[in-house]
Protein backbone atom coordinates (compact mmCIF):
# COMPACT_ATOMS: atom_id res chain seq x y z
CA UNK A 1 0.00 0.00 0.00
CA UNK A 2 2.39 2.80 1.00
CA UNK A 3 5.89 3.63 -0.99
CA UNK A 4 8.08 0.89 1.21
CA UNK A 5 10.35 3.57 2.71
CA UNK A 6 11.91 4.14 5.92
CA UNK A 7 10.20 7.55 5.45
CA UNK A 8 7.66 8.14 3.12
CA UNK A 9 7.90 11.65 3.66
CA UNK A 10 11.70 13.50 3.70
CA UNK A 11 12.43 17.11 4.41
CA UNK A 12 15.91 17.82 4.40
CA UNK A 13 16.99 21.87 4.99
CA UNK A 14 13.68 23.02 3.22
CA UNK A 15 13.81 26.93 2.83
CA UNK A 16 10.57 27.53 1.16
CA UNK A 17 9.03 31.46 0.35
CA UNK A 18 6.39 32.75 -1.86
CA UNK A 19 7.37 34.93 -5.08
CA UNK A 20 7.89 38.57 -4.13
CA UNK A 21 7.72 37.90 -0.46
CA UNK A 22 10.85 39.63 1.84
CA UNK A 23 11.59 36.25 3.94
CA UNK A 24 10.92 32.76 3.41
CA UNK A 25 8.11 31.37 5.14
CA UNK A 26 9.58 28.15 5.99
CA UNK A 27 13.19 28.23 7.02
CA UNK A 28 15.75 25.24 7.25
CA UNK A 29 13.01 22.51 7.63
CA UNK A 30 14.57 18.94 8.78
CA UNK A 31 11.18 16.51 8.77
CA UNK A 32 11.02 12.60 8.63
CA UNK A 33 7.88 10.86 8.68
CA UNK A 34 7.64 6.71 8.88
CA UNK A 35 4.54 4.81 6.96
CA UNK A 36 1.68 4.80 9.81
CA UNK A 37 2.87 8.02 11.88
CA UNK A 38 -0.08 10.23 12.85
CA UNK A 39 1.05 14.30 12.64
CA UNK A 40 -0.73 17.15 14.48
CA UNK A 41 0.96 20.29 13.31
CA UNK A 42 0.69 22.94 15.92
CA UNK A 43 1.97 26.44 16.77
CA UNK A 44 0.17 29.92 16.38
CA UNK A 45 -1.37 32.14 12.99
CA UNK A 46 1.42 32.82 10.12
CA UNK A 47 3.78 29.75 11.92
CA UNK A 48 4.19 28.23 8.60
CA UNK A 49 1.83 25.41 9.20
CA UNK A 50 0.02 25.86 5.72
CA UNK A 51 3.14 26.25 3.72
CA UNK A 52 4.70 23.37 5.35
CA UNK A 53 1.82 21.04 4.39
CA UNK A 54 1.84 22.93 0.88
CA UNK A 55 5.94 22.32 0.43
CA UNK A 56 5.61 18.67 0.93
CA UNK A 57 2.61 18.70 -1.74
CA UNK A 58 4.96 20.72 -4.16
CA UNK A 59 2.65 23.68 -4.53
CA UNK A 60 5.54 26.10 -3.25
CA UNK A 61 9.04 26.88 -4.81
CA UNK A 62 11.83 25.35 -2.61
CA UNK A 63 14.57 27.88 -2.85
CA UNK A 64 16.84 25.56 -0.50
CA UNK A 65 17.10 21.45 0.56
CA UNK A 66 15.41 18.86 -0.57
CA UNK A 67 11.84 17.21 -0.64
CA UNK A 68 11.29 13.61 -1.36
CA UNK A 69 7.68 11.73 -0.84
CA UNK A 70 7.26 8.43 -1.76
CA UNK A 71 10.40 8.52 -3.43
CA UNK A 72 9.46 11.08 -5.56
CA UNK A 73 11.64 14.33 -5.49
CA UNK A 74 8.78 16.68 -5.38
CA UNK A 75 10.55 20.03 -6.42
CA UNK A 76 11.63 18.16 -10.04
CA UNK A 77 7.87 15.98 -9.99
CA UNK A 78 5.43 17.58 -8.09
CA UNK A 79 2.90 16.41 -10.84
CA UNK A 80 4.05 12.89 -9.86
CA UNK A 81 4.07 12.62 -6.15
CA UNK A 82 0.96 14.47 -6.41
CA UNK A 83 -0.76 11.18 -7.72
CA UNK A 84 0.39 9.63 -4.18
CA UNK A 85 -0.85 12.50 -1.81
CA UNK A 86 -3.78 13.30 -0.56
CA UNK A 87 -4.26 17.21 0.71
CA UNK A 88 -7.35 18.64 1.64
CA UNK A 89 -6.83 22.42 1.36
CA UNK A 90 -8.67 24.62 4.68
CA UNK A 91 -10.28 27.54 2.59
CA UNK A 92 -12.95 27.03 -0.18
CA UNK A 93 -15.82 28.38 -1.07
CA UNK A 94 -18.25 26.41 -3.81
CA UNK A 95 -20.96 28.39 -5.33
CA UNK A 96 -24.45 27.55 -4.72
CA UNK A 97 -25.15 26.25 -8.19
CA UNK A 98 -21.57 25.29 -9.01
CA UNK A 99 -22.80 22.24 -10.99
CA UNK A 100 -20.92 19.17 -9.75
CA UNK A 101 -22.34 16.75 -7.97
CA UNK A 102 -20.73 15.48 -4.56
CA UNK A 103 -20.26 11.93 -6.74
CA UNK A 104 -18.63 14.01 -9.30
CA UNK A 105 -16.48 16.00 -7.10
CA UNK A 106 -15.02 12.61 -5.23
CA UNK A 107 -14.83 10.91 -8.78
CA UNK A 108 -12.40 14.09 -9.62
CA UNK A 109 -10.01 12.80 -7.01
CA UNK A 110 -8.91 10.04 -9.25
CA UNK A 111 -8.44 11.74 -12.24
CA UNK A 112 -4.75 12.03 -11.62
CA UNK A 113 -4.34 9.16 -11.45
CA UNK A 114 -6.31 7.63 -14.26
CA UNK A 115 -3.90 9.86 -16.66
CA UNK A 116 -5.10 11.10 -19.61
CA UNK A 117 -7.11 10.03 -22.47
CA UNK A 118 -8.68 7.27 -19.65
CA UNK A 119 -11.86 6.98 -18.79
CA UNK A 120 -13.14 5.97 -14.87
CA UNK A 121 -13.96 2.39 -14.42
CA UNK A 122 -16.36 0.93 -12.46
CA UNK A 123 -13.66 -0.01 -10.06
CA UNK A 124 -13.19 4.06 -9.83
CA UNK A 125 -17.11 4.18 -9.18
CA UNK A 126 -16.45 1.77 -6.42
CA UNK A 127 -13.66 3.61 -4.85
CA UNK A 128 -15.98 6.71 -4.94
CA UNK A 129 -18.82 5.12 -3.64
CA UNK A 130 -17.00 3.82 -0.55
CA UNK A 131 -15.35 6.66 0.43
CA UNK A 132 -18.84 9.31 0.30
CA UNK A 133 -20.30 6.04 2.46
CA UNK A 134 -17.61 6.25 4.66
CA UNK A 135 -17.79 9.77 5.33
CA UNK A 136 -21.91 9.28 5.71
CA UNK A 137 -22.56 11.34 2.54
CA UNK A 138 -24.52 8.73 0.49
CA UNK A 139 -27.81 10.21 1.09
CA UNK A 140 -26.06 13.35 -0.84
CA UNK A 141 -24.30 11.16 -3.52
CA UNK A 142 -26.19 13.17 -6.31
CA UNK A 143 -26.81 16.50 -4.74
CA UNK A 144 -24.74 19.80 -5.62
CA UNK A 145 -22.00 20.52 -3.75
CA UNK A 146 -22.60 24.34 -3.45
CA UNK A 147 -25.87 23.51 -1.82
CA UNK A 148 -24.21 21.99 1.52
CA UNK A 149 -23.50 23.37 4.44
CA UNK A 150 -19.51 24.07 5.06
CA UNK A 151 -19.40 20.83 7.06
CA UNK A 152 -20.91 18.41 5.01
CA UNK A 153 -18.17 20.07 1.88
CA UNK A 154 -15.34 19.70 3.67
CA UNK A 155 -16.34 15.94 4.22
CA UNK A 156 -16.69 15.82 0.29
CA UNK A 157 -12.86 16.80 -0.25
CA UNK A 158 -12.17 14.35 2.54
CA UNK A 159 -13.72 11.76 0.88
CA UNK A 160 -12.44 13.22 -2.69
CA UNK A 161 -8.69 12.19 -1.04
CA UNK A 162 -9.86 8.84 0.44
CA UNK A 163 -11.08 7.77 -3.31
CA UNK A 164 -7.51 8.50 -4.22
CA UNK A 165 -5.78 5.89 -2.64
CA UNK A 166 -3.20 7.94 -1.20
CA UNK A 167 -0.10 6.95 0.00
CA UNK A 168 0.55 10.00 2.06
CA UNK A 169 -2.94 12.34 3.92
CA UNK A 170 -2.48 15.83 4.31
CA UNK A 171 -5.29 17.83 6.22
CA UNK A 172 -5.80 21.64 6.92
CA UNK A 173 -7.67 22.34 9.40
CA UNK A 174 -10.29 18.91 8.97
CA UNK A 175 -12.08 19.51 12.15
CA UNK A 176 -12.44 23.45 11.79
CA UNK A 177 -16.17 23.07 9.82
CA UNK A 178 -16.93 19.94 11.98
CA UNK A 179 -19.32 19.53 14.70
CA UNK A 180 -18.13 17.38 17.45
CA UNK A 181 -20.00 13.77 16.72
CA UNK A 182 -18.40 14.44 13.03
CA UNK A 183 -15.11 15.43 14.37
CA UNK A 184 -14.90 12.27 16.51
CA UNK A 185 -15.54 10.16 12.90
CA UNK A 186 -13.39 11.58 11.25
CA UNK A 187 -10.51 11.63 13.55
CA UNK A 188 -11.60 7.56 13.96
CA UNK A 189 -11.43 7.32 10.23
CA UNK A 190 -8.07 8.96 10.02
CA UNK A 191 -6.64 6.73 12.58
CA UNK A 192 -8.10 3.73 10.71
CA UNK A 193 -6.09 5.12 7.55
CA UNK A 194 -3.16 5.34 9.74
CA UNK A 195 -3.61 2.22 10.89
CA UNK A 196 -3.07 1.12 7.35
CA UNK A 197 0.14 2.53 7.03
CA UNK A 198 -0.92 5.38 5.45
CA UNK A 199 0.76 8.19 7.47
CA UNK A 200 -1.86 11.21 7.86
CA UNK A 201 -0.47 14.87 8.75
CA UNK A 202 -2.98 17.56 9.82
CA UNK A 203 -2.71 21.02 10.60
CA UNK A 204 -4.84 21.75 13.45
CA UNK A 205 -5.95 23.86 16.47
CA UNK A 206 -8.25 21.77 17.80
CA UNK A 207 -7.10 18.80 19.70
CA UNK A 208 -10.00 17.71 21.37
CA UNK A 209 -10.65 15.02 18.86
CA UNK A 210 -7.56 13.00 18.66
CA UNK A 211 -7.55 9.32 18.05
CA UNK A 212 -6.58 7.06 20.99
CA UNK A 213 -3.08 6.13 19.72
CA UNK A 214 0.67 7.91 19.62
CA UNK A 215 0.87 11.01 18.02
CA UNK A 216 3.92 12.83 16.55
CA UNK A 217 3.31 16.35 17.39
CA UNK A 218 5.09 18.89 15.82
CA UNK A 219 5.28 22.54 16.43
CA UNK A 220 5.87 25.66 14.29
CA UNK A 221 7.22 28.96 15.35
CA UNK A 222 7.61 31.68 12.55
CA UNK A 223 8.99 29.23 9.68
CA UNK A 224 10.55 26.74 11.88
CA UNK A 225 10.12 23.72 13.62
CA UNK A 226 10.26 23.99 17.32
CA UNK A 227 9.27 20.90 18.87
CA UNK A 228 9.15 17.35 16.91
CA UNK A 229 8.11 14.60 19.69
CA UNK A 230 5.59 11.86 19.79
CA UNK A 231 2.89 12.33 22.63
CA UNK A 232 -0.42 10.87 24.16
CA UNK A 233 -3.65 12.35 22.55
CA UNK A 234 -4.62 14.15 25.77
CA UNK A 235 -0.84 15.88 26.53
CA UNK A 236 -0.99 17.12 22.37
CA UNK A 237 -2.73 20.69 23.51
CA UNK A 238 -0.46 21.49 26.32
CA UNK A 239 2.81 20.25 24.08
CA UNK A 240 1.51 22.80 21.21
CA UNK A 241 0.60 25.69 24.09
CA UNK A 242 3.84 24.86 26.18
CA UNK A 243 6.09 25.03 23.23
CA UNK A 244 4.71 28.11 21.58
CA UNK A 245 4.67 30.20 24.99
CA UNK A 246 8.22 29.08 25.70
CA UNK A 247 9.21 30.06 21.90
CA UNK B 1 -22.02 21.55 -47.31
CA UNK B 2 -25.32 21.92 -46.67
CA UNK B 3 -26.95 23.24 -50.53
CA UNK B 4 -29.35 20.26 -50.78
CA UNK B 5 -31.19 21.62 -47.71
CA UNK B 6 -30.82 25.26 -48.99
CA UNK B 7 -30.69 26.05 -52.37
CA UNK B 8 -30.45 29.72 -52.17
CA UNK B 9 -26.63 30.31 -51.80
CA UNK B 10 -26.88 33.52 -50.29
CA UNK B 11 -28.96 31.68 -47.05
CA UNK B 12 -26.72 28.77 -47.33
CA UNK B 13 -23.55 30.63 -46.85
CA UNK B 14 -25.39 32.52 -43.69
CA UNK B 15 -26.54 29.41 -41.85
CA UNK B 16 -23.30 27.46 -42.69
CA UNK B 17 -21.82 30.50 -41.01
CA UNK B 18 -24.21 30.76 -38.11
CA UNK B 19 -24.40 27.19 -37.29
CA UNK B 20 -20.70 26.28 -36.83
CA UNK B 21 -19.96 29.78 -34.93
CA UNK B 22 -22.86 29.25 -32.43
CA UNK B 23 -21.56 25.29 -31.83
CA UNK B 24 -18.48 26.11 -31.36
CA UNK B 25 -18.71 29.74 -29.19
CA UNK B 26 -21.59 27.77 -27.45
CA UNK B 27 -19.60 25.09 -26.27
CA UNK B 28 -16.95 27.32 -25.19
CA UNK B 29 -19.06 29.72 -23.12
CA UNK B 30 -19.81 26.56 -21.24
CA UNK B 31 -16.11 27.34 -20.03
CA UNK B 32 -15.47 30.75 -20.19
CA UNK B 33 -18.87 31.68 -17.65
CA UNK B 34 -17.89 28.95 -15.26
CA UNK B 35 -13.68 29.40 -15.27
CA UNK B 36 -15.18 33.28 -15.03
CA UNK B 37 -13.46 34.81 -17.79
CA UNK B 38 -15.73 36.65 -19.89
CA UNK B 39 -13.79 39.59 -20.44
CA UNK B 40 -11.73 37.20 -22.89
CA UNK B 41 -14.67 38.05 -25.34
CA UNK B 42 -13.77 41.43 -26.16
CA UNK B 43 -10.25 41.12 -25.20
CA UNK B 44 -9.63 38.42 -27.81
CA UNK B 45 -12.21 40.54 -30.43
CA UNK B 46 -9.97 43.84 -29.51
CA UNK B 47 -6.67 42.21 -30.37
CA UNK B 48 -8.47 40.76 -33.68
CA UNK B 49 -9.22 44.68 -34.43
CA UNK B 50 -5.49 45.62 -33.48
CA UNK B 51 -4.36 43.37 -35.41
CA UNK B 52 -6.65 43.90 -38.46
CA UNK B 53 -5.39 47.46 -38.54
CA UNK B 54 -1.85 47.01 -37.97
CA UNK B 55 -2.49 44.67 -40.99
CA UNK B 56 -3.65 47.44 -42.51
CA UNK B 57 -1.50 49.51 -42.26
CA UNK B 58 1.46 47.44 -43.39
CA UNK B 59 -0.66 46.74 -46.91
CA UNK B 60 -1.46 43.07 -45.72
CA UNK B 61 -4.87 41.51 -45.50
CA UNK B 62 -7.31 42.45 -42.83
CA UNK B 63 -8.67 38.80 -41.85
CA UNK B 64 -5.29 37.00 -41.45
CA UNK B 65 -3.90 39.68 -39.66
CA UNK B 66 -6.30 39.91 -36.99
CA UNK B 67 -6.67 35.86 -36.72
CA UNK B 68 -2.19 35.77 -36.38
CA UNK B 69 -2.57 38.91 -33.47
CA UNK B 70 -5.63 36.68 -31.83
CA UNK B 71 -3.54 33.72 -31.79
CA UNK B 72 -0.55 35.80 -30.67
CA UNK B 73 -2.52 37.30 -27.97
CA UNK B 74 -3.95 33.56 -26.70
CA UNK B 75 -0.26 32.39 -26.70
CA UNK B 76 0.69 35.30 -24.38
CA UNK B 77 -2.69 35.02 -22.03
CA UNK B 78 -2.03 31.96 -20.26
CA UNK B 79 1.58 33.00 -19.08
CA UNK B 80 0.97 36.56 -18.93
CA UNK B 81 -1.68 35.44 -15.55
CA UNK B 82 0.45 32.69 -14.39
CA UNK B 83 3.71 35.26 -14.28
CA UNK B 84 1.58 38.55 -12.91
CA UNK B 85 0.18 36.38 -10.16
CA UNK B 86 -3.44 37.91 -10.85
CA UNK B 87 -6.87 36.92 -11.76
CA UNK B 88 -7.02 35.86 -15.75
CA UNK B 89 -9.61 38.34 -15.57
CA UNK B 90 -7.32 41.20 -14.69
CA UNK B 91 -4.53 40.21 -17.21
CA UNK B 92 -7.76 39.64 -19.56
CA UNK B 93 -8.41 43.90 -18.93
CA UNK B 94 -4.84 44.70 -19.09
CA UNK B 95 -4.61 43.15 -22.70
CA UNK B 96 -7.87 44.80 -23.64
CA UNK B 97 -6.76 48.16 -22.57
CA UNK B 98 -3.03 47.20 -24.77
CA UNK B 99 -5.08 46.06 -27.82
CA UNK B 100 -7.55 48.68 -27.72
CA UNK B 101 -4.35 51.53 -27.93
CA UNK B 102 -2.52 49.55 -30.73
CA UNK B 103 -5.90 49.41 -33.23
CA UNK B 104 -6.94 53.08 -31.99
CA UNK B 105 -2.94 54.05 -32.90
CA UNK B 106 -2.58 52.38 -36.12
CA UNK B 107 -6.37 53.87 -37.23
CA UNK B 108 -4.55 57.48 -36.44
CA UNK B 109 -1.97 57.24 -38.13
CA UNK B 110 -3.58 55.73 -40.67
CA UNK B 111 -5.67 58.70 -41.47
CA UNK B 112 -2.94 60.89 -40.81
CA UNK B 113 -1.00 59.63 -43.91
CA UNK B 114 -4.42 59.44 -46.13
CA UNK B 115 -4.78 55.60 -45.88
CA UNK B 116 -8.13 54.60 -45.44
CA UNK B 117 -9.21 51.92 -43.20
CA UNK B 118 -12.24 50.44 -42.77
CA UNK B 119 -13.27 49.08 -39.76
CA UNK B 120 -16.65 47.93 -39.94
CA UNK B 121 -16.17 44.47 -40.95
CA UNK B 122 -14.28 43.67 -37.97
CA UNK B 123 -16.41 45.97 -35.66
CA UNK B 124 -20.03 44.45 -37.22
CA UNK B 125 -19.46 41.44 -39.51
CA UNK B 126 -21.37 40.48 -42.20
CA UNK B 127 -22.65 36.99 -42.46
CA UNK B 128 -23.63 37.13 -45.78
CA UNK B 129 -20.19 38.46 -46.99
CA UNK B 130 -17.91 35.26 -46.11
CA UNK B 131 -15.85 33.32 -48.69
CA UNK B 132 -15.95 29.40 -48.58
CA UNK B 133 -12.54 28.86 -47.46
CA UNK B 134 -14.16 31.29 -44.12
CA UNK B 135 -17.03 28.71 -43.60
CA UNK B 136 -14.62 25.52 -43.84
CA UNK B 137 -11.98 27.29 -40.89
CA UNK B 138 -14.92 27.50 -38.71
CA UNK B 139 -16.00 24.20 -39.32
CA UNK B 140 -12.81 23.06 -38.44
CA UNK B 141 -12.42 24.68 -34.95
CA UNK B 142 -15.67 23.68 -34.18
CA UNK B 143 -14.54 19.74 -34.47
CA UNK B 144 -11.40 20.72 -33.09
CA UNK B 145 -13.10 21.76 -29.95
CA UNK B 146 -15.88 19.51 -29.60
CA UNK B 147 -12.69 16.82 -29.90
CA UNK B 148 -10.94 18.28 -27.32
CA UNK B 149 -13.42 18.36 -25.28
CA UNK B 150 -14.51 14.75 -25.18
CA UNK B 151 -10.78 13.90 -25.02
CA UNK B 152 -9.97 16.13 -21.92
CA UNK B 153 -13.54 16.06 -20.39
CA UNK B 154 -12.39 15.10 -17.23
CA UNK B 155 -9.44 17.55 -16.79
CA UNK B 156 -11.56 19.92 -17.93
CA UNK B 157 -14.57 19.94 -15.39
CA UNK B 158 -12.09 19.07 -12.74
CA UNK B 159 -10.05 22.32 -13.72
CA UNK B 160 -13.53 24.38 -13.83
CA UNK B 161 -14.58 23.50 -10.51
CA UNK B 162 -11.25 24.11 -8.68
CA UNK B 163 -7.79 24.79 -10.59
CA UNK B 164 -6.15 24.30 -7.29
CA UNK B 165 -7.99 20.98 -6.23
CA UNK B 166 -6.99 19.60 -9.83
CA UNK B 167 -3.46 20.51 -9.28
CA UNK B 168 -3.59 18.72 -6.34
CA UNK B 169 -5.24 15.90 -7.52
CA UNK B 170 -1.81 15.33 -10.35
CA UNK B 171 -3.85 16.61 -13.41
CA UNK B 172 -1.47 18.57 -15.64
CA UNK B 173 -3.50 21.88 -15.02
CA UNK B 174 -1.45 24.19 -17.46
CA UNK B 175 -1.42 22.33 -20.97
CA UNK B 176 -5.48 21.89 -20.58
CA UNK B 177 -5.73 25.41 -19.27
CA UNK B 178 -3.94 27.11 -21.93
CA UNK B 179 -5.51 25.01 -24.70
CA UNK B 180 -9.10 26.31 -23.69
CA UNK B 181 -7.37 29.87 -23.82
CA UNK B 182 -5.86 29.33 -27.42
CA UNK B 183 -9.38 27.70 -28.83
CA UNK B 184 -11.13 30.44 -27.55
CA UNK B 185 -8.98 32.93 -29.11
CA UNK B 186 -8.91 31.42 -32.56
CA UNK B 187 -12.86 30.71 -32.68
CA UNK B 188 -13.36 34.57 -31.76
CA UNK B 189 -10.73 35.64 -34.58
CA UNK B 190 -12.48 33.09 -36.89
CA UNK B 191 -15.99 34.34 -35.61
CA UNK B 192 -15.70 38.29 -35.88
CA UNK B 193 -16.13 38.79 -39.77
CA UNK B 194 -19.93 37.12 -39.17
CA UNK B 195 -21.09 39.11 -36.19
CA UNK B 196 -18.39 41.35 -35.63
CA UNK B 197 -16.38 41.95 -31.96
CA UNK B 198 -18.68 44.24 -30.50
CA UNK B 199 -21.45 41.15 -30.92
CA UNK B 200 -19.15 37.98 -30.49
CA UNK B 201 -19.51 38.48 -26.56
CA UNK B 202 -23.20 37.50 -27.04
CA UNK B 203 -22.53 34.28 -28.08
CA UNK B 204 -19.48 33.39 -25.80
CA UNK B 205 -21.71 34.09 -22.53
CA UNK B 206 -25.29 34.03 -23.55
CA UNK B 207 -25.94 30.73 -24.61
CA UNK B 208 -24.36 29.02 -21.45
CA UNK B 209 -26.04 31.83 -19.49
CA UNK B 210 -29.56 30.64 -20.49
CA UNK B 211 -28.39 26.73 -20.33
CA UNK B 212 -27.04 27.73 -16.69
CA UNK B 213 -31.25 28.82 -15.44
CA UNK B 214 -31.95 25.05 -16.50
CA UNK B 215 -28.78 22.73 -15.35
CA UNK B 216 -27.24 20.94 -12.76
CA UNK B 217 -24.40 19.34 -14.67
CA UNK B 218 -21.67 20.24 -16.98
CA UNK B 219 -22.70 17.96 -18.96
CA UNK B 220 -25.98 18.70 -19.46
CA UNK B 221 -24.94 22.62 -20.13
CA UNK B 222 -22.28 21.19 -22.75
CA UNK B 223 -25.66 19.69 -24.53
CA UNK B 224 -28.20 22.47 -23.76
CA UNK B 225 -25.92 25.34 -24.53
CA UNK B 226 -25.13 24.57 -28.13
CA UNK B 227 -28.70 23.20 -28.88
CA UNK B 228 -30.09 26.73 -27.98
CA UNK B 229 -27.35 28.60 -29.89
CA UNK B 230 -27.74 26.81 -32.88
CA UNK B 231 -31.56 27.02 -32.80
CA UNK B 232 -31.34 31.06 -32.36
CA UNK B 233 -28.79 31.44 -34.49
CA UNK B 234 -29.59 29.51 -37.04
CA UNK B 235 -33.43 31.23 -37.10
CA UNK B 236 -32.00 34.66 -36.87
CA UNK B 237 -30.04 34.13 -40.02
CA UNK B 238 -32.92 32.96 -41.94
CA UNK B 239 -35.29 35.46 -40.52
CA UNK B 240 -32.55 38.51 -40.83
CA UNK B 241 -32.10 37.30 -45.00
CA UNK B 242 -35.46 37.03 -45.46
CA UNK B 243 -36.83 40.07 -43.87
CA UNK B 244 -33.97 42.08 -45.08
CA UNK B 245 -32.83 42.62 -41.21
CA UNK B 246 -29.28 43.01 -40.22
CA UNK B 247 -28.36 39.06 -39.19
CA UNK B 248 -25.99 39.81 -36.34
CA UNK B 249 -28.19 42.56 -33.84
CA UNK B 250 -31.16 40.47 -34.46
CA UNK B 251 -29.76 37.26 -33.85
CA UNK B 252 -28.04 38.95 -30.41
CA UNK B 253 -31.53 40.42 -29.52
CA UNK B 254 -33.29 36.98 -29.91
CA UNK B 255 -30.53 35.65 -27.57
CA UNK B 256 -31.22 38.31 -24.38
CA UNK B 257 -34.51 38.08 -24.63
CA UNK B 258 -34.57 34.25 -24.48
CA UNK B 259 -32.22 34.95 -21.85
CA UNK B 260 -34.41 36.87 -19.56
CA UNK B 261 -37.33 34.23 -19.99
CA UNK B 262 -34.52 31.96 -18.72
CA UNK B 263 -34.09 33.78 -15.60
CA UNK B 264 -38.19 34.13 -15.01
CA UNK B 265 -39.27 30.70 -15.62
CA UNK B 266 -35.86 29.09 -14.26
CA UNK B 267 -36.26 26.17 -11.96
CA UNK B 268 -33.09 28.08 -9.65
CA UNK B 269 -35.33 30.39 -8.63
CA UNK B 270 -38.28 28.56 -7.24
CA UNK B 271 -38.66 28.45 -3.54
CA UNK B 272 -40.14 25.17 -2.02
CA UNK B 273 -41.58 25.16 1.51
CA UNK B 274 -42.71 22.24 3.78
CA UNK B 275 -44.13 22.76 6.61
CA UNK B 276 -43.93 18.78 7.53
Amino acid sequence: MTCGKDHIIQLKEVWTTYEGADLPVIKDVTLNIKPGEFVVIGGPNGAGKTTLLETIAGLLPVVNGSVQVCGHDVIKDGCAARKKIGYVIQNFDFHPYTPFTVEEVVLMGRYGKLGWLKRHSSRDMDKVTSAICQLGLCPMQKNQIGKLSGGQQQKVLIAQNLAKDPEVLLLDEPFSNLDMVTREEVSRLLCQIADAGIPVLIVSHAFDALPDRDIRVVVMQHGEIILNQLSHPSDVGNLVRSASVAA
Amino acid sequence: MLEFLIPNNVMCHAVEAMLFASLGCALLSVLITQMNISSIGFTMSHAAFAGGSVGAFFGYAVLPSAVFVSILTAFLMGPLSDRTRMHTDTTLGVLFGTMMAVAIFFIALMQGTGKGFDASSLLYGNVISLYREEIYALAVITCIILIFLIIFYKEITAIVFHKRLAEIAGIQVKPVYYGILFLISVMVALSIPIVGGLLLYVWLVTPAAIAYQFCNTMRNMFIMAPVVAVIVSVTGAICGILYSLPVGPLTAVIFSGLFVGAVAVSPKRKIVFHNH
